[in-house]
């Protein structure tokens, strides 16, 4: 700590030195004598921190990258972010590390007689454009096809969706996002008319109780916990944590309540029955604001090819569906959900206290779920009636996965059925888009064609004959994995992948282009709280190494598309996000100038008059209200929004005598997706080495199983061997089982089921059923 | 007779109209569509003083503790533990529970620190026990071996020993304040490495004398006079 002095002249030279910067100070404010003051302390070497959103998951740090002589060193939390803070996560800590695995792709790669042969870029774009012409030429626009990701930017969603839709003119455009997200697009859009939702991370600060439905959020979205768990330190909230499964999560919670899986359908309807028999609903709200609707029944799972379902709304009145809801009292609801009536009447109590404000928060346990539109809108009608919606704190609230599902999947539109603003399907939406693209509206096709299972099932039918992927890794992530990979492999199709690391995606493509990721290029990313974030390149990308949107534009302008990808390299991603933002230009979905996200931490859209809209259809917050109430969902044509009359159905594939558990499957804390970034990280490959399966000890007692034996999984798709976990990070409920997902080589999705919600197309990744044998 | 019974029932009438009332009065209370929200919320540039206080009462123990050189830290060791300078370090042992939160389990040893026959050392005290789940950032080593080599490089860490302004003077803070703003649980006791052990914790207002070093925390610029004739 102590430098000595090294003598007595040194000492009173130094002194007298200081006593005349002081005086001098004194005497002149204002003066610094700043050399002076610095020298000889640490000045980090070079280091430079710049902000970035965090490349992770959907909360959307903010993240000071430590830049050190053109190498990024360090990360830390920026503490201006009002998103975390200045707290991250040990994966947001070591984001960084992710650029530099050893084993970065740097040089295009070719496939030619079965080995692949390094080239150029120039060579590698010109492959890929022809070969797009070629298959255009001999099997029509629509065998050609683009799959994207929630991890794509702002700028490559974009310019994916012109060259594609706009361009060439088809709608095989799709994206992960419809595996994590879909569901609560349709979620809102059947609710609410307009995705996203309406509050925004603060109502974590005025919440008195928060609902998680199955959601382990103390390992998938650890900073948002920390947060509840402070307000918990400062002001007592209650945590409720309403799950399949014991997790990190139930611990920490006030109430951890287990249901069985796919009954949350059942529990919902039970706390709105609860909710209207004790006189809890907000009347007032409900008559000014909520219409009531019923749908289809019975609406399949789309296990087979070309599976098609309409929705057929009927509205009904609210005695309609008071006699509805008479089927699910708690009392009847306990025997098939296996939670207590009186658990039901817990939940029930703290919804209906007016005097209290409750959050609901949930992800992939709600979404990846075969009615998982359904479970979206049943949470909605317990916030609906009870009038607990758009106000601080008391907030449903839809967590996402991937740090741009909100700002490019769900905002640009990268889906098969979405334009920028509106859908295919409306014709002043087409014309709309198609005059900001600069193309003749004709270009766009009316009707959706592929939603992402569909697209690969299309891909091994042969319809589909040329597949880009781009920052995804769909070998890993594809439920019943083994026919898309067979179906991929196929003679006569042709795959490009652009990633920065060889994964089970690249090795079934035809041509392998390296990406520049996160800061070693410019972007944006958008959270789950419409909150849109911009970051600068810091370093300089690998080898040949080039961001997606500029692989796409170069692609665009050898298929003769320059008119309309008429970007300069070094403006580009300025140009293309200020023509987006031409798509949003209306009050209720405007998007912030660059400067204001560049000044910022990101900036909240609709972003009017200069300022952010923190909680929509508010009509103290929000200025799109225009119907002079407190509320207005002016999502729907009469600004009511729509109380849903959904019944509990049972899961695609349930356990039998034959097939006797539950699988499960999901995420771990140290592990993003399919690992191909942090696995890379030594920190969380040491933390998180491989997968297992997680089993009941009552389970494994009886099957005489201990933690670290090999157990042999069987499904109706096939096997797989994985190391047993007793009692450790999770412990599901009896007679089920959990495996997380990240690990090429013990790949679980070998064996899940394709199942999906009819409604979002969103695949049940949750639930099927499975045998379990000690090997 | 009359009168009383006209008394006792103005009184019920009146308690009868106070509950009402008041029900009435407190659920309209907390039935709040509007919250006034500041917008601009400026969020502080200057490290909050929560906390530099936190261990005080330690203070004159750790002063009077004989160093125990035998099983004292270091900065090596410290450094090493870390990816990188200002990483969250690793937990070099096993863990109890992998599910636990760490008020009932970290925080047994990690709040107040000692010596730990286990692990022959003495436990590193955390300066922010009020976050409780611990594993969100720091996370064990469960293998040695690694799934692809790296190319990262560690950033250079601030020099001890020449941290101050001039000789003699006060070393300044060369990290950032936020979640470590209670010092002594890093700069004092057993645990702390000895480099950076501090030679007089019983003067406990750190911050009186040792100013964080805001050049490395964020770049500020060289302050220039704004014209106030104009």
């Amino acid at each position: 700590m102590f430098t000595s002095m090294t003598n007595r002249r040194d000492f009173i030279k130094k002194m007298a030195r200081l006593s005349a910067i002081t005086a001098a100070v004194s005497m002149f404010p204002g003066i610094l004598f700043a050399e002076e003051q610095e020298r000889g302390l640490p000045k980090g070497g070079n280091l430079d921190w710049k902000k970035a959103p965090c490349r992770f998951c959907g909360v959307g740090c903010g993240v000071l990258v430590g830049v050190e002589n053109g190498k990024a060193v360090a990360v830390k939390g920026d503490p201006k972010s009002e998103v975390n803070k200045g707290l991250c996560c040990v994966k947001g800590y070591h984001s960084v590390m992710a650029m530099y695995g050893n084993d970065r792709l740097t040089k295009p790669l070719v496939k030619k007689n079965g080995t692949y042969v390094e080239t150029s870029m120039d060579e590698a774009l010109d492959l890929i454009a022809s070969k797009m012409k070629e298959t255009i030429q001999d099997h029509g626009k629509d065998a050609v096809s683009i799959y994207g990701s929630g991890q794509w930017t702002i700028p490559d969603g974009y310019v994916a969706s012109k060259l594609f839709k706009g361009c060439i003119g088809t709608n095989n455009v799709e994206a992960n996002a419809r595996l994590c997200m879909a569901s609560a697009v349709t979620g809102f859009l059947t609710s609410f008319g307009l995705d996203e939702p309406m509050g925004c991370y603060e109502d974590i600060d005025y919440a008195d109780v928060f609902v998680l439905w199955g959601n382990n959020m103390a390992e998938m979205h650890p900073v948002l916990f920390s947060r509840l768990l402070d307000q918990r330190l400062k002001r007592g909230v209650k945590i409720i944590d309403f799950a399949t499964r014991t997790t990190r999560t139930s611990m920490a919670a006030d109430k951890s309540i287990l249901f069985l899986p796919q009954t949350d359908l059942a529990v919902a309807n039970a706390i709105c029955y609860e909710i209207i028999k004790n006189g809890w609903v907000n009347t007032s709200f409900v008559e000014k604001h909520c219409n009531f609707t019923k749908g289809s029944t019975n609406i399949g799972y789309g296990l087979e090819d070309k599976f098609a379902f309409k929705d057929k709304p009927e509205k009904i009145s609210f005695e309609d569906y008071k006699v509805f809801l008479e089927d699910y009292s708690p009392e009847k609801v306990e025997k098939i959900s296996g939670v207590s009536a009186k658990d039901i009447k817990y939940m029930a109590a703290y919804y209906g206290d007016p005097n209290k404000k409750v959050m609901s928060l949930w992800c992939m346990g709600m979404n990846q779920h075969t009615r998982g539109t359904w479970i979206n809108n049943l949470v909605y009608n317990i916030h609906l009636l009870t009038g607990k919606i758009s106000e601080p704190g008391n907030s449903p609230f839809s967590l996402t996965g991937q740090p741009s599902a909100c700002g490019t999947v769900r905002e640009v539109g990268t889906l098969t059925h979405k334009l920028p603003h509106g859908v295919v399907m409306n014709k002043e939406h087409r014309e709309f888009a198609a005059k900001i693209w600069d193309v003749p509206v004709e270009n766009i096709p009316s009707k959706p064609t592929y939603h992402t299972v569909e697209m690969f099932r299309a891909l091994d039918r042969g319809d589909i004959r040329f597949m880009w992927i781009q920052v995804t890794n769909p070998m890993v992530t594809m439920p019943k994995l083994k026919r898309y990979r067979d179906g991929a492999k196929k003679e006569g199709r042709f795959i490009v992948v652009s990633d920065i690391y060889p994964t089970p995606t690249t090795d079934i493509a035809d041509v392998i282009l390296p990406s520049a990721m996160w800061v070693e290029r410019e972007g944006m990313y958008g959270n789950s709280e419409r909150r849109t974030q911009y970051f600068e390149q810091m370093v300089e990308p690998p080898g040949e190494a080039m961001s997606d949107t500029w692989q796409i534009v170069e692609v665009a302008k050898r298929l003769g598309y320059e008119k309309q990808f008429y970007y300069k390299e070094e403006t580009h991603i300025e140009e293309i996000y200020t023509e987006y933002r031409r798509h949003h230009d209306n009050k209720k979905h405007n998007m912030a100038p660059l400067e204001v996200l560049k000044e910022n931490s990101g900036m909240q859209w609709p972003y009017v008059d200069g300022k952010p809209t923190k909680w929509r259809f508010n009509s103290k917050y929000d200025p799109a209200c225009s119907n002079g109430e407190d509320f207005h969902f002016y999502g729907k044509p009469d600004g009511k929004a729509i109380i849903w009359q959904r019944p509990y159905e049972p899961a695609a594939e349930e356990p039998d005598s034959e097939y006797p558990y539950w699988l499960n499957t999901g995420r771990v804390v140290e592990h993003w997706h399919t690992g191909s970034m942090t696995r890379r990280i030594p920190v969380l490959h040491k933390a998180m080495p491989k997968a297992y399966v997680e089993l009941n000890p009552g389970d494994a007692k009886r099957l005489q199983i201990q933690t670290g034996d090999s157990v042999k999984l069987t499904t109706r798709r096939g096997e797989i061997i994985l190391p047993a976990s007793v009692n450790q990070r999770g412990v599901p409920a009896p007679m089920q089982v959990f495996v997380p997902f990240f690990d090429e080589n013990m790949l679980i999705n070998d064996i899940t089921l394709d199942s999906f919600c009819p409604i979002s197309k969103e695949p049940d990744y949750k639930k099927c059923a499975v045998n379990i044998e000690k090997v | 007779m009359k009168k009383r019974l006209g008394i006792i029932s103005l009184f019920v009438l009146l308690f009868i109209a106070f509950i009402v009332i008041w029900n009435y009065s407190y659920y309209q209370g907390r039935q709040e569509a509007y919250i006034p929200i500041d917008n601009n919320q400026e969020l502080p540039t200057i490290a909050s003083e929560i906390g530099v206080f936190q261990r005080s009462e330690y203070a004159l123990d750790y002063a009077n503790m004989p160093i125990d050189e035998k099983h004292q830290r270091s900065l090596e060791t410290y450094y090493d533990n870390r990816a990188f300078y200002g990483a969250p370090p690793s937990i070099p042992h096993d863990v109890e529970s992998e599910r636990a939160m760490g008020d009932n389990s970290c925080l047994k040893c990690h709040n107040n620190g000692g010596f730990t026959e286990k692990f022959n050392a003495y436990a590193p005290v955390t300066p922010h026990p009020e976050m409780i789940n611990c594993r969100q950032c720091h996370v064990p080593e469960n293998t040695q071996g690694l799934f692809k080599p790296t190319n990262f490089e560690k950033g250079s860490v601030p020099v001890t020993g020449a941290n101050s302004a001039f000789q003699g003077g006060p070393p300044v803070i060369p990290h950032q304040l936020q979640m470590r703003e209670n010092c002594l649980s890093c700069h004092a006791g057993p645990s702390a490495p000895k480099e950076i052990r501090v030679t007089h914790p019983e003067r406990i207002n750190c911050r009186q004398c040792h100013v964080p070093n805001n050049k490395v925390i964020e770049d500020i610029g060289i302050f220039k006079r704004s014209n106030t004739n104009e």
